[in-house]
């Protein structure tokens, strides 16, 4: 008798694991994406600090614009807006009946108070960006004006990222302390639970504006994937979706896996400072553009996949300039001349290539290049970690000749600003041309739909680039593997989007 | 028992880790001139070739000879443990002998030292050193040794405890022998083989953690080979050249085996057995 009691509780254990694992399988077979991804540097925008964190916080929240496939502002939580005669004010059409994830509205005083904490909060990093607004008033409900210190076309750009992203005046007066790790947005999808350096989970948010375009139910963003593995990652299912570099895509495809290689903002660059020798020579410096042989490096680290630039912008976009197609294109003879007429002799100059643990082999290239020239060049890596980079390059300003990269932003005028201006982040000189500040002024004074707007555009491009002693190497395309089950991802500049994105079931395809 | 190279060598493992070891460190020594190329060199246009009889064990991503690169790796890789070898030794050894004879208010302190240094990750502690001193092999190499150092701070004190009670270290002392000579001539030939054992082992550790440190980029200046190094690359080329890791892997798991198998030797030849200081405490107090 007990031994048929046994059999039967046995029977009972496996009816129910067996009944588990079909509500599991059925569970992954509705909209779930396992996205491998970098997790934010925190889930607040307002301390955010990295220009990277667009594509997970933008998860969360929805930004009063948003910017299209080619890198122009189009509707967002806000249906229009209208500047007033000359520039100095813009008003925000809200849509209606919008609320936050938290069931509070989404009106246009809680955009007021959303702005204002980024422009206020002690340890806000979007200070410098909303320098551009001076107060900002609810007219209604749906109605907000933003008042402008100057003429400034650029805010329907600007505030399509972090910087316009909104967030719960509920939630952050309550205990803003609590934003990093527990975000409260209008975005395509709310925050369900989260383990810091490891995972985050999310489910669709069918308050969103757009919720009809998101497909996905649930999101689960995995992070610390090791780049060696991420594509067995996704054979095995583990992940959906993740970012791979230019030389894994053979092995991906290999595999059997998808492959979406999307133009991005991301233009990798040198940053010079030319304020430590010898580089306070500009001929030394205009030499060493002409040393650097871009589709090289392209070719060897990135299995081929970007194209030689010399600007910080990506062909197609409305600030790319074609009058810099061969700016300064590999020329290691006239390099040689250059430095010969600054008087230094082969193998006379020496100077530090500064790069971070990821990218030593593109140094290693690099060096060799200037070798070529009669440079002689020292590898500085800089160790791995959050803040380490800032301290030798953007803070410290240590770094002679840095290897690195702007990911864009979603202002064309805010990304030359970063780049060349004078407080630039990665102008690690501080230095830039009045003529340069002159055009860029010219470009927020003109409106976005101007016919001149592309010309007076990318002349500060161009004076951006002539000016500047940093240079820019190549563009790097966003590559994501995926598995065949999920549909191709849309194709925008800026970001990671999910709209329309479907998936399905184990084993089929989209 | 002190132990003598002769009577390593009777010991089919200790013969064959130090044959490997002394192949290792001439290798070190005379491998760049035993290079069929530059190192350094690069070559577009053999990226990521196989084994074929212009480079025996083919080329990297930038088109280096992997061959060449190994040898001459071979030296930084060795020189960084010995390196943290002897920063652990010194660092260890020291306090641990004067930690038996300076009193309690010594023993105390470096107790409570290298129990901290116990509690500290390797990988987290060498970023913060090199992000504080620079990211030089030196600078990780001196993290690695300090950290290493409780072991043999242990393995010192632990060793020494009961000769400083012995009858002959006394009669020593009551001669009027200065503590340094005491220490010199009656107490290290003691503990000598036990350090000895500690450093073989400590220096295959050391090279595990090098290896480990340079695959992740901590304490490497390029172009210089290292095998953690060339180990780190070629794992990220492992679709296009599925047996590049072979070679740094088997060289750093041979050497760590050979270290090991070393101590073990050492051990086995000298006698030292696990010392216990609780035990050896009891004893002098009886």
């Amino acid at each position: 008798m007990s031994r048929l009691l046994r059999l039967a509780a046995a029977l009972a254990v496996l009816v129910v694991t067996l009944a588990g694992c079909a509500g599991a399988n059925a569970g992954a077979s509705s909209q779930t994406l396992k996205w491998g991804f970098n997790l934010p540097t925190s889930w607040d925008p307002v301390t955010s600090s990295t220009g990277n964190d667009i594509n997970t916080i933008s998860l969360v929240y929805a930004s009063l614009t948003q910017l299209d496939e080619k890198g122009t502002a189009r509707p967002g939580l806000a249906e229009s807006w209208t500047y007033n005669a000359d520039g100095t004010a813009v008003t925000f059409v809200l849509r209606p009946g919008l609320t936050f994830t938290d069931g509070t509205p989404l009106d246009a005083d809680a955009v007021r108070q959303s702005l204002l904490r980024g422009k206020t909060q002690q340890n806000s990093l979007l200070k410098d960006q909303l320098a551009t607004i001076s107060d900002i008033t609810a007219d209604d409900p749906a109605h907000v004006t933003l008042h402008l210190a100057a003429p400034d076309y650029q805010v329907p750009n600007l505030l399509a990222g972090k910087t316009g992203a909104i967030v719960s005046p509920a939630a952050f007066t309550k205990d803003p302390g609590a934003i990093p790790t527990a975000p409260v947005g209008a975005g395509p999808f709310k925050f369900e639970s989260f383990v810091p350096e490891s995972k985050a989970t999310l489910v669709k948010n069918p308050g969103y504006w757009d919720a009809g375009d998101v497909k996905i139910e649930r999101l689960e963003l995995t992070a610390g994937t090791d780049p060696t593995s991420v594509i067995a990652a996704v054979q095995s299912g583990a992940l959906d979706v993740a970012t791979i570099t230019g030389r894994q895509v053979e092995q991906a495809k290999a595999a059997g896996l998808e492959v979406d290689v999307v133009d991005s903002f991301t233009v990798n660059q040198v940053d010079v400072h030319s304020g430590l020798a010898p580089l306070t020579d500009r001929r030394v410096v205009d030499a060493l553009k002409y040393a650097v042989d871009r589709q090289a490096i392209i070719d060897v680290t990135n299995g081929g996949i970007g194209k030689v630039t010399y600007q910080p912008f990506p062909q197609g976009y409305v600030a790319y300039n074609p009058a810099l197609d061969q700016a300064y294109a590999y020329d290691p003879t006239k390099a040689k001349a250059m430095l010969a007429a600054a008087g230094y002799a082969p193998g006379s100059l020496s100077l530090t290539v500064t790069v971070n643990s990821v990218a030593q082999s593109t140094a290693e290239l690099v060096q060799q290049q200037l070798q070529a020239v009669g440079v002689n060049a020292t590898i500085k890596v800089v160790p791995p970690g959050s803040s380490t980079w800032q301290q030798e390059v953007y803070l410290g300003r240590k770094a002679q000749f840095a290897l690195d990269g702007t990911v864009g932003r979603e202002s064309p005028v805010q990304n030359l600003g970063v780049v060349y201006g004078p407080q630039g982040l990665m102008n690690t000189s501080k230095e830039a041309s009045p003529q340069f500040l002159a055009a860029l002024d010219e470009v927020r004074r003109t409106p976005l739909e101007d016919t001149r707007y592309p010309q007076v555009l990318q002349n500060a491009v161009k004076l951006g680039v002539e000016m500047s002693p940093s240079f820019s190497l190549g563009t790097s395309p966003r590559i994501a593997v995926r598995n065949p089950r999920v549909s191709p991802l849309p194709h925008f500049l800026s970001q990671y989007r999910w709209e329309g994105v479907t998936v399905a079931a184990p084993g089929s395809r989209a | 028992m002190r132990p003598r190279l002769s009577s390593v060598l009777r010991h089919r493992v200790g013969a064959v880790s130090v044959t490997f070891l002394v192949l290792v460190a001439v290798l070190a020594v005379i491998g760049p001139w035993l290079a069929p190329y530059d190192p350094l060199q690069q070559n577009q246009d053999a990226l990521l070739q196989g084994p074929s009889p212009d480079h025996l064990l083919g080329t990297d991503n930038l088109g280096r000879d992997e061959l060449s690169r190994l040898l001459a790796g071979s030296r930084l890789s060795l020189l960084a443990a010995l390196e943290a070898g002897v920063v652990g030794l010194v660092l260890g050894t020291v306090p641990g002998l004067l930690s038996v004879y300076l009193g309690r208010v010594f023993e105390w302190a470096t107790l409570r030292v290298m129990d901290a240094f116990v509690t500290l990750p390797f990988l987290v502690f060498a970023v913060a050193m090199t992000a504080l001193l620079g990211n030089g092999l030196t600078q990780a190499m001196l993290a690695v040794g300090i950290l290493v150092s409780p072991a043999f701070y242990r393995v010192t004190r632990a060793a020494a405890f009961p000769v400083a009670g012995s009858q002959y270290v006394e009669a020593a002392r009551l001669t009027g022998a200065p503590a340094w000579f005491v220490l010199a001539r009656h107490v290290w030939p003691k503990v000598l083989p036990a350090v000895a054992v500690t450093t073989a082992a400590t220096l295959g550790s050391s090279l595990v953690i090098v290896s480990s440190l340079t695959f992740l980029g901590i304490g490497i200046r390029p172009p210089e080979p290292t095998w953690g190094g060339m180990l780190a690359t070629s794992l990220e080329y492992l679709f296009q050249r599925p047996t590049a890791p072979l070679a740094p892997a088997l060289l750093v798991i041979l050497t760590v085996g050979a270290c090991n198998g070393l101590a073990d030797t050492l051990r086995d030849v000298s006698g030292v057995r696990a010392p216990s200081l609780r035990k050896e405490k009891a004893r002098a107090a009886a």
